[in-house]
């Protein structure tokens, strides 16, 4: 399950669609707003998602990972304008054991930040903007697909 | 008993999106304008053939010395110009060809009177789309059993060629292998320019910062390149982007691209700059 939403993001509902009882181990990331960047105070994001290929790639994502480590799963990630302390991106993994659970978790938040399009762009104090360059090793990693 | 063969060139089009005369306009070909070479085309089929205008309408270039016939009055667009063929010659089978169909080649209307010849009695004979499958009307035969069937649509207000074509159940002629984009219509100066190099016309969608450099969000792009590969040189090139193939990846109608995909025309081509969520 992976879903872009409008900010404000709710993940309550994927987090009781992962908390089975056969899972001993629920581990979830939320990745949240920095109020700094790079030595500079950030005023808010702006998420811009390209969706149909996002959703689509999302949805891939969680399957390969969820299959890999035998783990339940589940994303969302915001779009739209932030400010610090905001719910960006929510990961879940819930599975028989911890093990499992941290290492698809972690290796999820890292999957979507590499290969589900969606760029940001920061807003800091004094009015100024950019967009925050992604890694490009984004596009050798699709390569392979 | 076999049916005489007119030609009827349909011209009286507004063309309000192409800011000029679309019969009017040279496309190539010798330098010879629509009206021109499409009146040459129904020559090759027709004894006689006629220039189909509105009311009041200019005779456009090309067209010089044609016989016309003006739209008949009781029904709109083509129908009426169609209607105004059988007020002419009642007994007649009328080849029905729209000017701004440029694509059009002589084994397209070969095909129709070859098959209208079959079967005289048959009141219409016309392709199917080669895109949604529905019936073209403006490059088809009307044979004079068609009279009284569009007569009486007219009288019950209906115009669209398209739909009566439907609503009577038209079996639909498939386009000759080589020549299934032959009914595709220009309606703008950018079909034009397609129409006139062999260029394909994509859709280019940009996000981030790629967005932000190019100014706009969205645009139709006519492109004779035909990979991704060659897009995105073309791209980078004409708008001074970089779009390094070992950093930004293109996406084909919603899914990840190689730079040999080939382009079709109406793709959606999305470059993507280095993903940075989370």
């Amino acid at each position: 399950m992976f879903q872009l939403g409008n900010h404000p993001i709710d993940p309550a509902p994927l987090r009781r669609e992962l908390a089975a009882d056969d899972c001993g181990g629920f581990v979830f990331f939320e990745g949240r707003v920095r109020d700094h960047h790079e030595g500079r105070t950030v005023t808010g994001l702006h998420y811009e998602a390209y969706r149909e290929l996002a959703e689509k790639e999302g949805r891939r994502l969680v399957r390969e990972i969820a299959l890999k480590h035998g783990v339940r799963a589940a994303a969302i990630h915001a779009t739209g304008d932030l400010t610090p302390g905001d719910l960006a991106v929510w990961v879940g993994a819930a599975a028989a054991h911890r093990e499992e659970a941290f290492a698809a978790c972690r290796e999820l938040i890292d999957a979507i930040k590499a290969r589900v399009p969606i760029w940001k762009r920061e807003s800091y104090v004094g009015g100024s903007s950019g967009w925050v360059e992604g890694c490009a090793c984004a596009a050798r990693h699709g390569e392979g697909r | 008993m076999s049916n005489v063969l007119h030609g009827l060139l349909l011209a009286g089009g507004k063309s309000s999106r192409m800011g000029c005369d679309k019969a009017s306009m040279v496309l190539g070909d010798g330098g010879l304008t629509q009206a021109g070479r499409a009146l040459g085309l129904l020559r090759q089929f027709c004894g006689t053939v006629y220039l189909s205008l509105r009311e009041g309408q200019p005779v456009p270039a090309g067209g010089e010395g044609v016989p016309v016939l003006r739209d008949a009055p009781g029904a709109q667009g083509p129908l009426s110009g169609i209607l105004a063929a059988f007020h002419q010659a009642p007994g007649a089978a009328w080849l029905v060809l729209a000017c701004d169909l440029p694509l059009v080649r002589p084994g397209v209307l070969a095909r129709l009177a070859a098959r209208y010849a079959e079967d005289p009695s048959s009141p219409f004979v016309a392709y199917a789309s080669a895109l949604d499958g529905l019936p073209e009307p403006l490059c088809a035969i009307y044979g004079p059993s068609a009279f009284p069937v569009l007569a009486r649509h007219a009288a019950r207000g209906h115009f669209c060629p398209r739909h009566i074509l439907l609503e009577e159940s038209v079996p639909l002629l498939a386009l000759p292998e080589a020549d299934t984009g032959a009914l595709t219509n220009v309606n703008t100066p950018q079909d034009v320019a397609g129409a006139r190099t062999g260029a394909r016309e994509v859709r280019v969608t940009w996000f981030g910062h790629l967005a932000e450099q190019r100014g706009l969000r969205e645009e139709s792009v006519a492109t004779k390149e035909e990979t991704v590969g060659d897009f995105r040189r073309e791209m980078s090139d004409l708008h001074r982007l970089d779009l390094d193939p070992g950093v930004v990846r293109v996406a084909v109608n919603d899914e990840f691209a190689f730079d040999g995909h080939r382009l079709q025309a109406g793709d959606r081509v999305v470059f993507l700059s280095p993903f940075a969520g989370g």
